[in-house]
């Protein structure tokens, strides 16, 4: 299943910040999930996202209205955030041991039921791929086809299939050793 | 449970969780464009800050440079420094132009893949200006002691004192680096010391390589797929 959010064109008497506020609420979740792929720490996530915000606004002048938006989301939300992971003091924060997050999630996780379970071990089997990975993994769960994956991250439909084939493996594998 | 199934539900508990915040967004919606604007409006202001900082003391030096060019024992060690400040904004400009013609909507393993190479650049530069810095105090000390109090170092000190002060810098340079080396892992936490002691024991570098190499080796596993595809 696609998940797509219908774009109307522009009205005439629309404003390029009225035109970008409604596309980005229209769009707003991507930048959660993205944002919750890559950061644990609830302060990290809401300055990511104001990053992200903040790029996409200054990337909005050249954004062509005939592209899809979620995909010229996409990919300047996974360039931030690769960027800002990959940033030394965010990511000694993001892999602190004890993390009251990561503490909360696991205790949840013991509580709550199977199938609840195996979602929190999909966001910790996500959370602990290398960036790229994350990022075609999010992409799969948010529901977008291969080409698009592909258009995103800038590799082959092939490679797209391959490198999926080889995350579902490993997950089905995390899954089983924790069943 | 398959990852099929998984997306199912993934998909489902993310859209209970955008109802959820599509109310609470709603009080917040239009200040996202002007945060935006003003967080564009603050980076390009402090990019023109650094430009301006940046050329003050490559004028000055120049001007000084200028003014004793028939001192030798003035005009070569303030020419060392202009250079060196000329050659470090040159470089510095480059990565920012760099940066700035980069289309954060591109794919993301080329944007990515361009990023790394700017940040390998910077750790080389920061490892450099780093280095250089300790052998750098002995021109500084004459051409601030001639350009600000009009005291001649050479003559109030003599060439012994400097040439002693020039050997310092190297020892410190040569135990900052061992130092650097063999400490680095000891400090933990993202401090500014242990920041300095990565940079000059070659970890930021090393650390700038590998995520290129990385990226590298994503972007030849793709063609790889596409040759077997």
């Amino acid at each position: 299943m696609t998940r797509t959010i219908p774009e109307d064109p522009p009205a005439p008497d629309e404003s390029p910040s009225e035109r970008f506020v409604a596309l980005l609420e229209a769009h707003r979740g991507i930048l959660r999930r993205i944002a919750a792929a890559y950061c644990r720490n609830p302060e990290d996530r809401r300055d990511l996202v104001q990053e992200m915000t903040a790029q996409l606004w200054r990337s909005f002048p050249r954004y062509d209205e005939r592209q899809r938006f979620s995909t010229w989301m996409y990919r300047v939300g996974f360039n931030v955030a690769i960027s800002f992971v990959r940033r030394e003091a965010v990511r000694a924060r993001h892999a602190a041991p004890g993390d009251p997050e990561i503490l909360v999630a696991g205790a949840a996780a013991t509580d709550a039921s199977p199938g609840d379970r195996d979602l929190r071990l999909l966001e910790r089997f996500l959370a602990g791929l290398e960036a790229f990975d994350r990022a075609l993994l999010l992409l799969y769960l948010d529901g977008q086809p291969h080409a698009a994956i592909a258009e995103v991250l800038g590799i082959s439909e092939t490679n797209v299939g391959t490198r999926l084939g080889r995350l579902k493996e490993r997950l089905r594998r995390e899954l089983d050793e924790n069943a | 449970m398959d990852l099929e199934e998984l997306r199912e539900r993934w998909q489902e508990q993310d859209r209970k969780l955008d109802e959820l915040r599509r109310a609470g967004a709603r009080a917040v919606r239009g200040a996202a464009a002007g945060r935006a604007e003003t967080a564009a409006r603050r980076a390009g202001r402090g990019i023109v800050f650094e430009l301006v900082l940046s050329l003050v003391p490559i004028f000055w030096l120049g001007s000084f440079a200028a003014d004793h060019v028939r001192s030798p024992r003035f005009f070569f060690p303030a020419a060392a420094l202009d250079v060196f400040a000329i050659a470090t904004v040159v470089r510095l400009a480059r990565q920012r132009a760099a940066l700035s013609a980069l289309d954060w909507a591109g794919p993301v393993v080329d944007i990515q893949k361009r990023l790394a190479t700017v940040r390998l650049g910077r750790a080389r530069l920061t490892l450099w200006t780093l280095a250089v810095a300790p052998l750098l105090w002995p021109p500084l000390l004459i051409v601030a002691l001639e350009g600000f109090l009009g005291v001649d170092a050479w003559a109030a000190f003599g060439a012994p004192f400097i040439a002693a002060n020039f050997l310092f810098g190297a020892a410190v340079l040569g135990a900052a680096v061992w130092g650097a080396r063999r400490y680095a892992g000891a400090l933990e936490g993202p401090g500014f010391g242990r920041r300095v002691l990565a940079v000059l024991g070659g970890g930021s570098l090393a650390a700038s390589e590998a995520a290129l190499a990385e990226i590298e080796r994503y972007a030849r596993e793709d063609g790889a797929a596409a040759a077997a595809g």
